[in-house]
């Protein structure tokens, strides 16, 4: 051990640089394992639905004969004879989409918005469960008979006398007991009864705070921003021929109205979620690069110090250095600059680790993290300088006489 | 005599080609990384307008909820968007040279010669200012008067691509087309502009493309056409009817003004000051006073434009850069003491320990310059390749991150600083101590 350190210690330069990069190295890694767990959770989050089999359909009235009962009539009845098609229904806005409507619920008539919970809204018909791939888990569903006519500007405040809220939604309005049966109120103090509950369903904003608090109201949708949106739920593996049936037929159908574009659920899912994704494949693919130039490096110097010194090694190997002893040299010494680099490394990560929390508001590193990257990148060193060292182990010992 | 060192230089890369790779390598990577994160954070920070910094204002007022802020994230800021009655009161005031109030829209337009068929096109319902304020470029005619907003008159101002997309180009100033079912004359056709951020109205994210379509004000209102961008109420109020979204507490008008000089900027702060203790009086404006004037470059801020993760990544590729060279420093080094013993001859033979340094800084000079030039085509090629990976989850829409991911000319500018950054930090250093070799000890050993 002794002789190893004071050999680096006098000529500490390369050992230096050495340990900078691996300190570097290590503050990276744990920081971007860190980060990219989160978006991994967060991008894994259930949605409830069925993304990957229900099409998105957006149909725009644009004339005055335009009539957006009757369109919706004949567009269900059309979508819902096609094979392969399990359930359809209308809806207000497109879910996971960043955009839709929320209106916060209250247990109590005088709750107002700060004593309720707020939600997203969604407007849909008997068939809007099935339609969207929700477990109704207490309650019952709407019946035909009871989806109401849309609101128009006349009627915007309307409310609906029934809903079915998210379990997550009900959980905060009416905790430790069964929401079916109880009564909510909107703002202006309509009531309505909770008749069903549903597992789970996603709002539509990824960074909404009520995340999984959604709620369905038994009507027949008027959009605000002049489309509506049909939610088509297919049989696995029929999704592209259903779409191409659909925009084929629905083109032409009503000349009053257009359609806008056909599209599968998950890729609104996936846009919605597309900037933590990139984070994600860029962090892994600079992180890992970084890994291995360092590795490369240590390699490449590692490989250097061996052809520089290739007579000592001789003459240790002339007076009695087994092969072993110069692999272990190299080995040790590697180690040696490694823990140094490792422990400066530990420092720069929780500094790291705090700099992101303030970026980010996020908890501060876990320490598991930092633990668990540390024998990766011992590891890493001792990996990156086997070979130099084992064709310094090769060294012939007769170098020591040749060139003397 | 630099010619000579060059020459020495390639001889020296030539005896350990594996080790300069790796070094060049090393470079390149670190130096694409760094140009791909700075120009996407770049693009983000900058003020698209920053030759009206001083003068371009957004105009908000705290109109919200007494029991609830706006913006958690942001307690002090005030909604960004004003209500309807509000924005109506404060464009009557002649202070600003300039002021504008709008919104965005959806529009369906039909009546175009290359396409007949109806279609979607995102518009913006805007006072007659918009045009000049934000120096829009027009191909083809201009904009309207102030009193085509109230009237409202029926004229239209397209995009360069809408223009393209229903005359096929050209010259369509005088044609007539339908604006959700109504006849619209159109009166101008703009150049390709496309502001990002798109700082007058960031609701749709800061990446948004500008509208196809824009027409007089008072079209939204008679139309009774509700914001396609967002819209926020906090009051329980009955909203049966667009005139109750009229004289709501609901947010959804964008206003800007544009003040000739800071004097006039005082005196719209107290005009808007003494309508909000008015109001105050009469029971409105529930929260404390938070009247606001903000210049666009503060305007970004607020809205949190430049998200952490670009802060973030940004911090990334400097390490990555930083380890790259340290790598490069400490490869170099081992290098060239190895050539210790033909320096030591050189100095011998009269060279100065300055010709020796400035020999090996044109070594690693050629070195960083080689890294320089591929991290510049890698980049070009991360770049491509980010943008690939967001125009796959687009539907092939335009607007939102893929537009920042463009190579431009601020990549190259990063690129060359970084290269002689690289060459100063990875080269001085190796150089200067092969410099000091005392020679007679290399000598020696031969």
């Amino acid at each position: 051990m002794r002789p190893i350190l004071s050999a680096l210690l006098r000529n500490r330069t390369g050992a230096v640089l050495v340990a900078i990069q691996i300190a570097i190295a290590l503050a990276v890694l744990v920081n971007a394992v860190y980060i990219v767990k989160q978006r991994v959770d967060k991008i894994g989050r259930p949605t409830g639905m069925d993304t990957n089999n229900i099409l998105v359909v957006s149909s725009s009235g644009f004339t005055r004969d335009y009539d957006n009962v009757a369109a919706i009539r004949n567009d269900l009845a059309y979508i819902r004879g096609v094979r392969g098609v399990t359930a359809a229904t209308a809806v207000n806005s497109v879910p996971l989409s960043n955009g839709g409507s929320s209106r916060s619920l209250s247990n109590h008539p005088d709750g107002g918005v700060a004593g309720g919970e707020g939600g997203q809204y969604l407007e849909v018909d008997e068939q809007g469960i099935d339609a969207l791939g929700l477990h109704l888990i207490a309650g019952r569903n709407f019946r035909a008979e009871e989806i109401q006519p849309p609101i128009t500007n006349g009627t915007a405040s309307r409310f609906e006398s029934q809903l079915i809220m998210t379990k997550a939604m009900a959980d905060v309005l009416f905790p430790n007991q069964s929401a079916v049966g109880k009564t909510v109120y909107d703002q202006l103090r309509h009531p309505a009864t909770v008749i069903g509950v549903v597992e789970r369903m996603q709002a539509a904003w990824p960074e909404y705070t009520h995340l999984d608090s959604v709620y369905l109201l038994p009507r027949l949708p008027f959009s605000y921003s002049g489309a509506m949106y049909y939610l088509v739920h297919t049989a696995p593996g029929q999704r592209e021929t259903i779409a191409r049936n659909l925009e084929e037929h629905l083109s032409t159908s009503d000349t009053n109205r257009l359609i806008d574009w056909i599209r599968p659920l998950q890729r609104f899912k996936d846009r919605g979620y597309s900037g933590d994704k990139n984070m994600e494949v860029f962090l892994i693919a600079v992180t890992t690069l970084l890994v291995a130039i360092s590795m490369l490096g240590i390699f490449g110097l590692a490989t250097f110090n061996v052809s520089t010194r290739t007579k000592q090694i001789g003459t240790r190997r002339a007076i009695g250095a087994r092969r072993g002893d110069i692999l272990r040299y190299f080995m040790v010494e590697n180690a040696m600059i490694t823990t140094t680099g490792i422990a400066v490394g530990c420092a720069l990560a929780l500094g790291v680790g705090y700099w992101l929390s303030l970026q980010y508001k996020l908890p501060r590193l876990d320490l598991y993290y930092l633990v668990g990257g540390i024998p990766v990148l011992w590891t890493i060193g001792q990996l990156a300088v086997w070979q130099p060292a084992r064709k310094a182990s090769a060294v012939s010992p007769s170098v020591a006489t040749r060139t003397v | 005599m630099s010619a000579y060192y060059l020459r020495l230089a390639f001889m020296s890369f030539r005896r350990n080609p594996g080790l300069t790779a790796l070094m060049v390598g090393a470079i390149a990577l670190g130096i694409a990384v760094c140009v791909m994160t700075l120009t996407v954070y770049h693009a983000m920070s900058g003020n698209p307008i920053w030759w009206k910094g001083d003068r371009l204002y957004a105009v908000t007022m705290d109109n919200w909820d007494p029991n609830d802020v706006y913006d958690p994230q942001h307690p002090g800021l005030a909604p960004e968007m004003l209500t309807y009655k509000d924005s109506r009161y404060l464009a009557q005031s002649k202070i600003p040279e300039r002021k504008v109030v709008m919104y965005k829209v959806n529009g369906i337009i039909t009546g175009g010669t290359a396409e007949k068929r109806p279609h979607r096109v995102i518009s913006r319902a805007t006072s007659a200012d918009f045009f000049a304020m934000f120096d829009v470029p027009f191909e083809y005619g201009g904009g309207w008067a102030a009193p085509a907003d109230d009237g409202p008159e029926p004229v239209i101002v397209i995009s360069h691509k809408e223009n393209q997309l229903l005359f096929g180009g050209g010259n369509s100033v005088g044609r007539t087309i339908q604006w959700n079912n109504q006849q619209f004359r159109i009166i101008g056709v703009l150049e390709e502009w496309s502001p990002q951020p798109k700082f007058y109205d960031l609701n749709n994210g800061p990446f948004d493309v500008a509208e196809d379509a824009y027409v007089p004000f008072g079209w939204g209102p008679s139309m009774e056409l509700l914001s396609a961008g967002s819209s926020n109420c906090w009051k329980p109020e009955p909203l049966n009817g667009y005139k109750d979204m009229l004289n709501s507490d609901c947010v959804w008008l964008e206003m800007w003004v544009e003040f000739p000089n800071a004097n006039s900027r005082e005196r719209m702060q107290s005009f808007i000051d003494s309508y909000w203790a008015e109001q105050h009086a009469a029971g409105r404006f529930p929260r404390p006073r938070n009247n606001r004037l903000t210049p666009v470059p503060q305007w970004l801020v607020d809205q949190g434009v430049v998200e952490n993760d670009n802060r973030v990544l940004v911090g990334l590729s400097f390490a990555f850069l930083a380890v790259s060279l340290i790598n490069t420093v400490g490869l170099l080094l081992a290098k060239f003491l190895n050539g210790a013993a033909s320096t030591g001859v050189r100095r011998a033979l009269g060279a100065s320990r300055r010709q020796i340094f400035q020999q090996h800084l044109v070594e690693v000079g050629v070195l960083a310059g080689c890294g320089a030039l591929l991290g510049l085509i890698l980049a070009a090629v991360g770049l491509w390749a980010v943008h690939a990976l967001y125009a796959s989850v687009r539907f092939g829409e335009r607007g939102g991150f893929q537009e920042l991911t463009h190579f431009d000319t601020s990549s190259v500018v990063w690129a060359v600083i970084l290269a002689i950054v690289a060459t100063l930090a990875a080269g001085l250093y190796p150089a200067w101590r092969i410099g000091r070799l005392p020679p007679a000890v290399y000598l020696k050993s031969q």
